[in-house]
């Protein structure tokens, strides 16, 4: 009798202990919501990347109250998504522009001066501190920097030139020289520059100006030319660029990733629907038009939706992983397989206050970041992020 | 109505084998009886819960304010929640060796406040109160000793005991009450409350038990009336699926990690299964 007693405590004992938090647990699948109690506090989040700590490091944009464009923002969070610092670059920095460039452990991004328009890059720690800003001399220092990416270990910088009316493509190197650019006019009329210093201001649309570099070799990037926000292939030489074009600022690519040789996993917007193409063959030397390319109409988007797209590998496979903005005020995750482009699944995100995507990471536990604005208490915007689990994304892409 | 029938047929099993008794047994078995009996009931009653975080979590992370203003926090034993047992005890020697599966039903509430202020007019700001009542519904499987204090018609007993519970059900209820004073004027706004099935969201637990009570012979059967206080050994959370729900964390909620408590009340009635006849009484003589 008293064995039996001493087991029936000792199984329920034992049954108690076996599922307890732990530091993996906790950090595979969270939800955060960074909140300010100021009224007027407002940002928003323009690139995230996951450090060596596991934490992550949040490049944003903040209202100013002494300019119209807006102030940089850097956030760093651990690797539970938990609040470590944040840093209100000054607001003599303004229109912050992402992905955040990493090189050497170090991250970069590029700023322009409130006073003169000058083109800045910052250097910054996985602290989300600045260690060093740079005045970008040479073309790449004549302002309005719109988008930039990282070719290996040198920038490629997209801006838009208010003097020559011209998008240009700088090459810029991390001691903020530029080595060689190239200029395509925009048009010269104040219907065409209208909506670009909108864009700048945030009056106006946000247009998904982006810049980039095929497999193959050819640069492109997604902007104003010839009085149409298209996508511009180039080799940083010729004025002949091929084009894809889109419908003046109605129409175009919303996002971009090169898959291989001139294929690429894209999405385009026209007249406010939107268009997933999971796998398309562009022609980087003709000029045809985005109209054309058709793709997957997704009518539960939201107008002109942003999109962003990434490689992830889920269940052992390559993916393109979507994400964007719903209707219904959710982020929406589409997940394509990256050589077929066969559909593999969907997952939405966000509830009850409106949620809206920014920027998505692939994390080193083989999940997602995925970093957007919502809007608390329905009217505040904040930062939130959402990791999500290899084994959660595996469920949503099989 | 089980325990009823159960109770009629042990009764008619008593008669058959009393009826085979002889006389010069009678006393030594009076004596048996009195020494040991196995006892069926049923037992019905309301409880009240608390829960007591061992771990706080959270989706609302202020950056400029401290985080304790949005803490949780818990009530104490608010709600009232029911259970219903079927008990069935060995009695030997004054104490009880007593298994009481049953149904229990918990619910437990807490709140937490988020409030933004304008910093140039102090007086604009909006408040908001996100009140969560979380009801959980457990099979339980207890083991418990009992030991009678005194051996009277009225018999005061304490008890001791560990249980399993087996997760049934869950559902959560959030208020959201909102105070806005940034509009113009005083606007108090309340919501209709989000009602989610939660119940990947805890899971199975064990615990102790400990409590007084009181039996009243009448006739054969015994009434019963305790008192218990109840607290999980574990976290009754399930971790893995603490942000899985999306409407929860869409609207800021991630679950603590929790340790759960009820005291609980019960009356009852339980019925002799031994020598049950009109010549043994089940008290003893």
């Amino acid at each position: 009798m008293k064995n039996s007693i001493l087991l029936i405590f000792l199984i329920v004992l034992v049954s108690s202990c076996a599922k307890d938090s732990d530091l993996t647990t906790d950090q595979a699948n969270f939800t955060r919501i960074y909140d300010n109690n100021k009224f007027d506090a407002s940002n928003y989040p323009i690139d995230i990347k996951q450090t060596s700590d596991g934490g992550f490091l949040i490049l944003g944009g903040r209202r100013l109250t002494d300019s119209n464009f807006s102030g940089a923002y850097l956030m760093k969070v651990d690797q539970l998504g938990m609040f470590v610092s944040e840093l209100e670059v000054p607001s003599d920095k303004v229109t912050p522009i992402g992905p955040l460039l990493v090189v050497n452990d170090k991250y970069y991004f590029f700023t322009m001066t409130a006073i003169g328009l000058k083109t800045e890059l910052h250097e910054v720690n996985a602290d989300a501190a600045i260690t060093k800003t740079i005045p970008v001399v040479g073309d790449g220092g004549g302002g309005y920097p719109a988008a930039a990416y990282n070719d290996n270990g040198r920038f490629l910088l997209l801006r838009y030139d208010n003097v020559r009316k011209e998008t240009v493509v700088d090459v810029v190197n991390t001691a903020g020289v530029t080595s060689s650019f190239i200029g395509f006019s925009v048009g010269r009329s104040d219907a065409v520059e209208a909506p670009i210093i909108e864009h700048f201001l945030r009056t106006g649309k946000q247009f998904p100006f982006q810049v980039g570099k095929t497999s193959s070799g050819n640069y492109f990037f997604n902007g104003f030319y010839n009085y149409t926000f298209s996508l511009v292939f180039t080799d940083l030489v010729s004025d002949q660029p091929g084009v894809v074009q889109g419908q003046q600022d109605d129409g175009g690519f919303s996002y971009l990733m090169p898959i291989s040789g001139n294929s690429f996993a894209a999405a385009r917007f026209n007249f406010g629907d939107n268009y997933l193409l999971p796998l398309v063959t562009l022609n980087p030397s003709d000029i045809s038009s985005s109209v054309d390319l058709g793709g997957n109409n997704l009518p539960e988007l939201a107008n002109n939706a942003p999109v962003r797209i990434i490689s992830a590998t889920v269940n052992g496979k390559d993916l393109s992983l979507y994400g964007s903005n719903t209707r219904s005020k959710q982020i929406s995750l589409y997940g394509y397989e990256k050589t077929t482009g066969k559909f593999l699944g969907s997952r939405y995100l966000g509830f009850s206050n409106p949620y809206e995507i920014t920027a998505m990471t692939a994390t080193k536990d083989g999940g997602l970041a995925v970093c957007g604005t919502t809007y608390v208490a329905g009217r505040f915007p904040r930062i939130c992020l959402f990791k999500i689990s290899r084994e959660e994304l595996a469920k949503s892409f099989k | 109505m089980i325990a009823c029938c159960l109770a009629l047929t042990a009764q008619g099993q008593g008669k058959k084998r009393a009826a085979n008794f002889n006389a010069s047994k009678t006393k030594a078995n009076a004596n048996q009886f009195i020494e040991q009996q196995w006892w069926l009931g049923f037992k019905s009653g309301i409880n009240w819960a608390q829960a007591d975080p061992l771990k706080r979590y959270t989706i609302l992370l202020p950056t400029n304010y401290s985080s304790s203003a949005v803490e949780k926090k818990y009530d104490a034993f608010q709600e009232i929640g029911i259970q219903t047992t079927v008990e069935i005890s060995y009695y030997y020697k004054g104490f009880y060796f007593s298994t009481q599966p049953g149904y229990i039903s918990s619910t437990f509430t807490y709140s937490n406040q988020l409030q933004w202020v304008n910093p140039t007019v102090s007086n604009e700001k909006l408040t908001q109160t996100y009140r969560q009542s979380q009801k959980v519904e457990y099979a339980e499987f207890p083991f418990i000793i009992k030991y009678d204090i005194t051996g009277s018609k009225l018999r005061p007993y304490v008890q001791v005991g560990v249980f399993y519970s087996i997760l049934l059900n869950a559902v959560k209820t959030v208020s959201v009450s909102s105070l806005d004073e940034a509009a113009g004027g005083t606007n108090t706004i309340t919501s209709e409350p989000l009602i989610v099935g939660v119940k990947d969201l805890f899971s199975n637990y064990g615990g102790w038990m400990g409590g007084v009570g009181a039996s009243y012979q009448l006739g054969n059967v015994r009434l019963v009336l305790d008192a218990s206080y109840r607290q999980s050994l574990s976290n009754i959370v399930n971790p893995q699926n603490r942000f899985a729900n999306d409407r929860l964390s869409g609207i800021g909620d991630a679950q603590d990690d929790l340790n759960l408590k009820n005291v609980v009340i019960s009356a009852g009635v339980l019925f002799p299964l031994r020598y049950l006849s009109s010549n043994f009484k089940s008290n003893d003589r």
